[in-house]
């Protein structure tokens, strides 16, 4: 008798990992904002929705005058439509700053580049450097390779305008959380497969990377917590359509996808044990590092996804959030 | 989702904030929140610092809106909102939950405060073996918990009351106060029980009132658990020399004399043995205590020791009370007589209880 994959799949216990206390509290107010899972007849609700939101205003990103905030409209990818930059750049300072160049979450089908903005901000305000938001085209509407090449051409007009901007190109970091994770460890492979801009390094926050999404900890999260099993379906199906968890998905749309990741800058990688993304960040990190790469990877106990944006109160976000920061300040101290 | 407009923030005072308090406070205590997770709830959902303090045990936890714990700096101030967590045990002070910020108390307030306290009660319990439970409140969910005509719906909030959820396995506990007896639930380590409802605590001390301890039941068969503890408060004794034996029984380790109380009250004529029993225990002011020690010892040495008498002043106690008696008790078969006519003495001066 020989075991497939299938019957070796259906062995991994479906016994979920606990949430951290508090995350489980908080987790049963945010639940009636979310839905249970995220499903692909929900797209035009979503755009709806989105669109009755005023977007976060120029007010809130100078975080009371410390930022110059800019909007940028700049080339997109060759055949595509221009694409726009939400500048913050500290205000009064002459001389070339670094950069982050920030990538939004939102499964690949939602979320705006000022979402989450005036959080990072506060990290980025006492460590002298800019952000850069870039507001990439979504799936379904754009599908692969459109929402990674807006997210591409935005670096490649960042760094190519460095000076204009008053950035120091040599010091840009790429970051995203979740979906624009994803995004930024694809910009990064981008970047070093097309001898793109030198990235100082990426900042991988509970980064989407799999489109394969069958992961011991997809399986073992279905149906709990944030962005579940059938969510991040409905995400890459977004993205990769028929072709997703198939053969032929390019390492830029997944970047779980690639079989070579050496060569790139070095990674921040974090994650939730209750999530769906659990498993696939871990590995990403492991196979870094077999690269001979260097990358820094937490796991923190009982996080569901988004938990330390969502709950930025409770002990172990305020432990994430202070983790991300101090590996930022080392990265842009070095 | 990361970077949705949705954050765990200070809840607005509208028609759906009392049930979200519920939700996050009910979910903390279930999954085993401390009581810094506590206070922290408090203070984000109110959007006010918060903070816990306790004299007795020298606690005091700050913590802010934004989720940082901080240096509690000056003592609380008594116009701040608060709420007790429970009285005194006994020493200087209670454990109080403040918010930083003069009353009168908003719905939100006052909702969080009431959860919050609740939910250190039940920590305060789980981890400090103690129980400052307050009498009211509790004492009304325990009634209804033990009555077999309680619909099912007041029985799930008296259960929620308690801090016990569907799985817990819990034990009646029947108190002798006075002339009365008081209903206690302790809830059995294990799933389900983040239990307002007390913890078995530190066996039989002498102050300690009787006790008749249930058999473990789930959270419907508490009234049949009820039951059994009565039954096991009739075995019980004071501990005294007119009333010698254990002030605290479980019905679990009755065995098949369980059976007997149901067959022996106020009105059954008594039998030879008890006669006898009762004869001799006129005779002299150390019989009934020697003859309990002698039932329930594994041996005479044993029950010299118990009775710190020498083991020859027990041997002479011994045959004085085989000749009133009218049996040796020295043998297996006399003991279990002795045994059972010490059985039944209690059943009779602890008749059922209506």
């Amino acid at each position: 008798m020989t075991t497939t994959s299938a019957q070796a799949k259906a062995a991994v216990p479906a016994v979920p990992p606990p949430f951290d206390p508090e995350l489980a509290a908080a987790l049963a107010v945010l639940a009636e904002h979310l839905p249970p899972a995220f499903t692909l007849d929900m797209i035009p609700a979503l755009r709806q929705q989105s669109a009755a939101v005023p977007p976060v205003p120029d007010e809130a990103l100078s975080r009371g005058g410390a930022f110059e905030v800019a909007e940028r409209q700049v080339p997109g990818p060759a055949g595509a439509p221009q694409i726009s930059l939400t500048i913050c750049r500290p205000a009064g300072v002459a001389a070339p700053t670094a950069a982050v160049y920030y990538i939004h979450g939102g499964g690949m089908i939602m979320g705006n580049n000022r979402l989450g903005l005036p959080e990072l901000l506060d990290y980025v305000q006492e460590l002298g450097a800019a952000v850069i938001s870039v507001e990439y085209r979504l799936a379904p509407e754009t599908p692969h390779p459109g929402p990674v090449e807006d997210c591409y051409a935005g670096l490649v007009w960042t760094a190519d305008h460095a000076d204009e901007v008053g950035l120091d190109p040599e010091r840009i970091v790429v970051a995203g959380g979740s979906a624009g994770g994803g995004l930024a460890a694809a910009v990064a492979l981008l970047a070093r497969d097309r001898g793109g801009p030198p990235l100082l390094a990426q900042l991988l926050m509970c980064p989407m990377l799999d489109d394969r999404n069958d992961t011991p900890s997809a399986q073992q999260m279905a149906g709990l917590g944030v962005w579940d099993r059938t969510s991040n379906e409905t995400g890459w199906t977004a993205l990769l359509g028929a072709a997703r968890g198939g053969p032929d998905v390019s390492p830029y749309a997944a970047p779980a996808r690639a079989t070579d990741l050496s060569g790139l800058p070095p990674a921040f990688i974090d994650v939730g044990s209750a999530e769906t993304f659990r498993d696939e960040a871990v590995t990403y990190a492991s196979r870094i590092w077999q690269a001979g790469g260097v990358a820094e990877l937490h796991v923190w106990p009982g996080g569901f996804h988004g938990f330390a944006a969502l709950a930025p109160q409770a002990a172990v976000s305020r432990e994430a959030n202070n983790a991300q920061r101090s590996w930022l300040r080392r990265v842009l101290a070095g | 989702m990361k970077d949705l407009e949705v954050r765990l923030a200070a809840l607005d005072p509208d028609a759906g904030a009392a049930v979200r308090v519920i939700g996050y406070f009910d979910r903390l205590a279930e999954a085993g929140g401390g009581l810094e997770a506590i206070v922290r709830g408090a203070a984000v959902l109110t959007g006010c610092p918060a903070r816990l303090t306790d004299e007795e045990r020298r606690l005091s936890l700050r913590v802010e809106p934004d989720g940082a714990h901080g240096a509690p700096g000056a003592p609380p101030d008594r116009s701040w909102l608060n709420a007790d967590v429970g009285p005194a045990g006994g020493g200087t002070g209670g454990a109080v939950l403040w918010l930083e910020r003069p009353g009168p108390a908003g719905p939100v307030e006052a909702m969080v405060l009431e959860r919050a306290a609740a939910a250190v009660r039940v920590v305060l319990v789980r981890t400090r073996g103690r129980a400052p439970v307050r009498a009211g409140d509790d004492a009304a969910a325990v009634e209804v918990l033990i009555d077999a005509g309680a619909p099912p719906e007041a029985r799930r909030h008296a259960a929620h009351v308690l801090g016990l959820t569907g799985a817990a396995q819990v034990r009646a506990v029947a108190l002798a106060r006075g002339t009365g007896i008081e209903p206690v639930i302790w809830a059995e380590p294990g799933a389900g029980a983040r239990p307002k409802a007390d913890r078995e605590p530190v066996p039989n001390p002498q102050d300690s009132p009787r006790s008749g301890i249930g058999k473990a039941v789930s959270l419907d068969c508490v009234p049949q658990s009820w039951d059994t503890a009565r039954t096991a408060l009739r075995f019980t004794a004071e501990g005294t020399g007119d009333d010698p034996g254990p002030r605290s029984v479980r019905y679990d380790e009755l065995g098949g004399l369980a059976l007997l109380a149901g067959s022996v009250g106020p009105a059954t004529p008594l039998i030879p043995d008890e006669l006898a029993l009762e004869h001799a225990a006129a005779a002299a002011p150390w019989m009934l205590a020697t003859l309990n020690a002698v039932a329930a010892s594994a041996s005479l040495r044993g029950a010299a020791a118990a009775l710190l008498v020498h083991h020859s002043t027990l041997q002479e106690r011994i045959e004085h009370a085989e000749r009133l008696l009218g049996w040796t008790i020295r043998k297996p078969d006399g003991r279990q007589r002795l045994h059972l006519a010490l059985a039944l003495r209690r059943l009779r001066r602890h008749p059922p209880s209506p």
